[in-house]
């Protein structure tokens, strides 16, 4: 197939030119994660496939195949249900507030009779998607400075405050995070940048003082000393620190973590199981953990840059935002640079809801891929 | 298409301005993703020694395997308190279904845990999950059996064997040696106290510590050093593996080997039979205590597993004090088994011994008739026979010349108001032996000592307070010949010889005092007409007791009144001090039978009994009665003293009536 094949009208709507351009590459990647998470789940659950491993590549492999239908859909197709999706994830956090399922203290799950789901995780992609489709139709100007951008922060304040109330701490500083690199990708103003983040530094002491739950407030304090309290809420962060460390250089050997076989290790196999790979692997391991995640969130920017629509460029770039914020995220917290927040390694850590968020995610870069060439109108319509 | 609504430079600024930001954010990720690196880098070459202590810690746990305690031997060997397997079925609460369901099939197959179920449950929810817990121990062989039968079908539900302590002769050593129980946290307190660290074992579940004599005094020595094992533990604490390499042994604790000697203590409790009291009987030469026993006595291995609160309330409750040791705790007045100390002093005062006093059943002094035991009185009598017919009048005569400062001195040379070894006798009560210092810090209203009062000292009443060991001491002291002896009970620890009591100062008494009130004891065992003639008939050849008897009065009686009271409880006290051979001392002993009327009646022969069994015990006696016969031709015969139809066999104490019939004393002096 030659380059001037795919400039033949309608050649490029074709299944097989579009499977030939989904980046391979990318996929390849995620695959590498997804299969050292099994190969983990596997060790921590005492060399065995149950009850995490198999289930975890299952998952996988199901939401890979729904990654690849995603980026098959046309990017007109994601920009028209841009707003009605955000619109019903907004209306379904809404009902979490007015009707939700209250589990450990915290209001996080809609009931549906037959399943149970968390309106917060579709914010996720929602808010990059109506972000995404607001700023395609907004100039240069506007999304530098201009009383314009009110909205998107009111797109944004909304699921914050929402999600926030649950109270899933984690969550919100996700979609917030998400949604500034989307404004910031859009191109605010250094200024607006610069006085944000200086007004966000004064409210930091007040905010932690008057408005956070004392679990909140505890785990904060906690990750500022955590061997203070190394047998309360120290815990975490101790046994994770020693796992990792103790991994050294080459680790102590696959199925041969102490730490996580013998359950000194707490969330082992969600939240900390970067440190299950630190303890087993060692530096080398953990470290090319990191620079495949360093892959693909180069390797998705790249995507981000060479589409030819304003939206696909945002939308893309905002995914990659969010995976790469949970990817810090994770190590910081594993590592015990930031305070326990419940936010997991995606793709690595056992969990079905997270897993279909980012590969849903991943979809849409693929499919900003597959659909680089496509010109979109500028439309200020709805759909 | 729609509309030509793209403008170029809109378009171009847009893109460029999202390119420079996308690598904006590139460099936020990588620096972000660098950040990572260095910190794992860190924590991975720099803190890794660190991080694995700390990871070890948490992996290998070091477990104490208690050690096994010490065997206490008497002095011939035989085991007084040593280890023996106990079969216990124990539940590990992690590994059971429902533990409700277990406990019912526990008791379908053991039906005595069924009543203790609910303070079960509570001990097992109580202990982490994964300990076993003792749910019935000291199974029979065929419980044993059937549990382990049935064990594989029931998660969480194990029998094994672990090492109890164990009592031979349940009761007969019960206050000497005492018990062990569980550790308490007054336990643990008093460790604290004594400045020492709480050992880890005692924390240890099933470990037992010495709660009473010399259990208790002997802790330490007795305790061993446990083993230390290191195993490997999950989060819960659950033992996953063992590292066999950095395991220790426990280390056995010392014997202990006791002067007792258990034939002697088993007689003792044996002659008791239903009575109260104590019996001691020690070596005159060394001090070496071959029986310390204390009636009515109870089985010290109820304690060791945890004694029924019904049980203790019994054995707490009953009048005749089962829980006390009366050999050291139990204070008597001494009544005339304290006149030897009286004697002492008289002869120390230079009052010439023949000196006589006309007794006529009683003594005037201040306006009051202090009465002799016998109403109608001794007629003349000089030391010698005041000791041998325990004559009051004498006593109340010579005791204001002698002077009650002299009498308490020659009282404390003789071993009262003393402790002795803190460790051996660790129940021990000092007593009192009053004179004029002590009533002036005791008594602000009243500090003058009266004269009167000396009389009531002088033959062993007032205010003195004695214990058996106490009287048993004097004893020995006033036999074996001016030595101040001490008593002792370890011979020796793991081998180890312990400083015998031999070596002791003199007493400030002369050679020639003492031989005069030995004669005077000796007269009392062995004249017709000595108090105590009939009950220290050993029967043993030429090996004759010398002894004293004394009568303690528990109450005041009025002129008229009968002294054979109805109630127990006011009945008089009757003590019995003996020592043998009389011509050349080696067992000195005290028997107080409390409430038991009188001393020749109740103590005295049953003092003959146990003494009979120390001596026969011991090879020189042996000898002596054993040496080859005499030539046929000669007319022996028995052995002086030992008229076989006069000798009271061994037997029930004789009733009021038989001591009157064979002319012992009925009544005995105060």
């Amino acid at each position: 197939m030659t380059a001037s094949a795919l400039t033949r009208p309608g050649q490029r709507e074709r299944l097989p030119s579009k499977l030939g351009e989904i980046d391979w590459r990318l996929a390849g990647l995620t695959a590498i994660i997804a299969c050292v998470g099994a190969m983990m789940l596997y060790s921590v659950a005492g060399g065995s496939w149950e009850p995490w491993a198999a289930k975890h590549l299952f998952r996988f492999a199901a939401c890979f195949l729904l990654m690849l239908l995603l980026s098959l859909v046309d990017l007109r197709v994601w920009m028209s249900l841009a707003y009605p999706v955000y619109a019903v994830a907004l209306i379904l956090l809404i009902c979490v507030e007015l009707f939700g399922y209250t589990a450990m203290g915290a209001t996080r799950w809609l009931n549906l009779g037959f399943t149970r789901i968390q309106p917060s995780e579709i914010m996720k992609v929602a808010i990059v998607l109506g972000l995404a489709r607001y700023y395609h139709a907004a100039s240069a100007r506007d999304a530098r400075f201009s009383f314009k951008l009110l909205i998107p922060v009111a797109m944004i304040a909304m699921p914050v405050l929402l999600v926030a109330h649950q109270p899933d701490l984690g969550t919100a500083m996700l979609i917030a995070l998400t949604g500034l690199a989307v404004m910031f990708m859009a191109g605010l103003s250094w200024k607006v940048i610069i006085a944000g983040v200086a007004a966000v530094a004064a409210a930091i002491p007040p905010f932690v003082l008057f408005v956070l739950h004392d679990y909140q407030r505890e785990r904060i304090l906690t990750f500022l000393d955590p061997e203070k309290d190394p047998s309360g809420s120290g815990y975490h962060i101790m046994q994770s620190l020693i796992a990792m460390g103790s991994g050294g250089l080459l680790g102590k050997g696959y199925g041969l973590g102490t730490q996580s076989q013998l359950n000194f290790l707490p969330e082992k196999h969600t939240d900390f199981i970067f440190a299950t790979v630190a303890e087993e692997f060692g530096f080398v391991g953990s470290f090319t953990v990191l620079v495949v995640f360093g892959l693909i969130i180069a390797t998705s920017l790249r995507i981000a840059s060479l589409s030819h629509s304003h939206f696909g460029r945002l939308a893309a770039a905002g995914v990659t935002a969010t995976f790469a914020l949970y990817v810090l995220i994770n190590g910081a917290m594993v590592m015990g640079l930031a305070p326990v927040v419940g936010v997991p390694m995606p793709m690595l850590s056992y969990g079905g809801t997270v897993m279909v968020t980012v590969m849903i995610g991943f979809g849409l870069i693929q499919s900003v891929r597959v659909h680089r060439y496509m010109e979109l109108p500028k439309g200020r319509g709805l759909f | 298409m729609s509309g030509p609504s793209i403008f170029f430079e809109d378009v171009n600024e847009r893109q460029g301005g999202f390119l420079r930001r996308t690598f904006l954010l590139g460099g936020f990720s990588v620096l972000g993703l660098t950040a990572l690196s260095v910190r794992l880098a860190y924590l991975q070459t720099l803190q890794t020694s660190r991080y694995r202590s700390m990871s070890a810690e948490n992996q290998f746990n070091l477990r104490l395997i208690p050690p096994p305690r010490g065997v206490i031997r008497d002095r011939n060997g035989v085991v007084l308190a040593g280890n023996r397997p106990s079969f216990r079925l124990l539940v590990i609460r992690d590994e059971t279904k429902d533990l409700d369901t277990t406990l019912d099939e526990v008791a379908q197959l053991l039906p005595a845990t069924a009543p203790r179920r609910r303070s079960l449950l509570r001990e097992i929810n109580q202990s982490p999950r994964f300990v076993p817990v003792a749910v019935a121990t000291d199974l029979t062989w065929e419980e044993f059996a059937r549990v382990n039968l049935h064990a594989p079908q029931m998660p969480g539900v194990m029998a094994d064997v672990n090492e109890a302590r164990f009592y031979p002769f349940g009761g007969a050593f019960a206050h000497v040696i005492g018990y062990v129980a569980k550790v308490s946290d007054r336990d643990i307190e008093r460790i604290r106290k004594a400045g020492k660290d709480p050992d880890p074992i005692l924390h240890h579940p099933g470990y037992r510590i010495g709660k009473q004599g010399i259990e208790r005094s002997m802790d330490e020595q007795l305790r061993g050093t446990p083993g230390v094992q290191r195993v490997e533990v999950d989060a819960g604490g659950r033992q996953v593996g063992e590292d066999a390499e950095n395991t220790t042994a426990p280390k056995p604790g010392s014997d202990v080997v006791l002067t007792l000697d258990a034939d002697v203590q088993n007689r003792a409790l044996e002659v008791f039979g239903e009575e109260s009291g104590a019996a001691v009987v020690m070596d005159v030469r060394n001090g070496d205590v071959l029986c310390m026993m204390s009636a009515p006595a109870f089985d010290a291995n109820l304690f060791v597993g945890g004694v029924p609160s019904k049980t203790y309330k019994l054995l707490s409750e009953y009048e005749r004090k089962p829980l006390l040791d009366k050999a050291l705790s139990g204070l008597f007045p001494p009544g005339s088994t304290f006149k030897m100390a009286t004697a002492l002093a008289i002869l120390a005062a230079g009052i010439n011994p023949k000196e006589r006093v006309t007794c006529t059943g009683g003594y005037h002094f201040g306006g009051r008739t202090f009465r002799c035991w016998r109403a109608g009185g001794h007629g003349s009598m000089d030391m010698h026979n005041a000791l041998k017919n325990s004559c009051d009048t004498y006593f109340y005569a010579m005791s204001n010349r002698a002077s009650v400062d002299r009498i308490a001195s020659a009282a404390r040379a003789l071993g009262f108001q003393s402790s002795f070894s803190e460790r051996d006798f660790g129940n021990q009560k000092k007593g009192l032996v009053p004179d004029t210092a002590w009533k002036r810090k005791t008594f602000a209203r009243d500090p003058e000592w009266h004269a009167g009062e000396t009389l009531s000292v002088a033959i062993g009443q007032g205010a003195l307070q004695v214990n058996a060991l106490q009287l048993a001491v004097m004893a020995a002291r006033i036999a074996n010949g001016r030595k101040a002896v001490q008593p002792r009970l370890v011979r020796s620890i793991g081998g180890r010889a312990e400083p015998s009591g031999a070596a002791a100062p003199d007493l400030p008494f002369s050679q020639e005092h003492l031989d005069i009130v030995r004669a005077g004891m000796a007269a009392v065992a062995n004249d017709v007409g000595g108090t105590a003639y009939r009950a220290s008939q050993l029967g043993l050849g030429d090996i004759l007791m010398a002894g004293k008897t004394g009568t303690a009065q528990v109450r005041d009686y009025k002129d008229g009144q009968s002294r054979k009271a109805a109630e127990w409880k006011r009945k008089d006290h009757g003590l019995f001090v003996a020592f043998a051979p009389h011509d050349a001392p080696r067992y000195a002993m005290a028997i107080i039978v409390e409430h038991g009327v009188g001393g020749a009646l109740a103590a005295a022969p049953r003092g003959r009994e146990i003494m009979r069994t120390a001596l026969l015990k011991d090879p020189d006696m042996r000898a002596r009665i054993e040496r080859p016969l005499p030539d046929l031709g000669a007319p022996s015969g028995a052995p002086s003293g030992g008229e076989p139809d006069v000798y009271q066999p061994t037997g029930p104490a004789p009733t009021d009536e038989a001591a009157a019939r064979i002319g012992g004393p009925v009544e005995e002096p105060r």
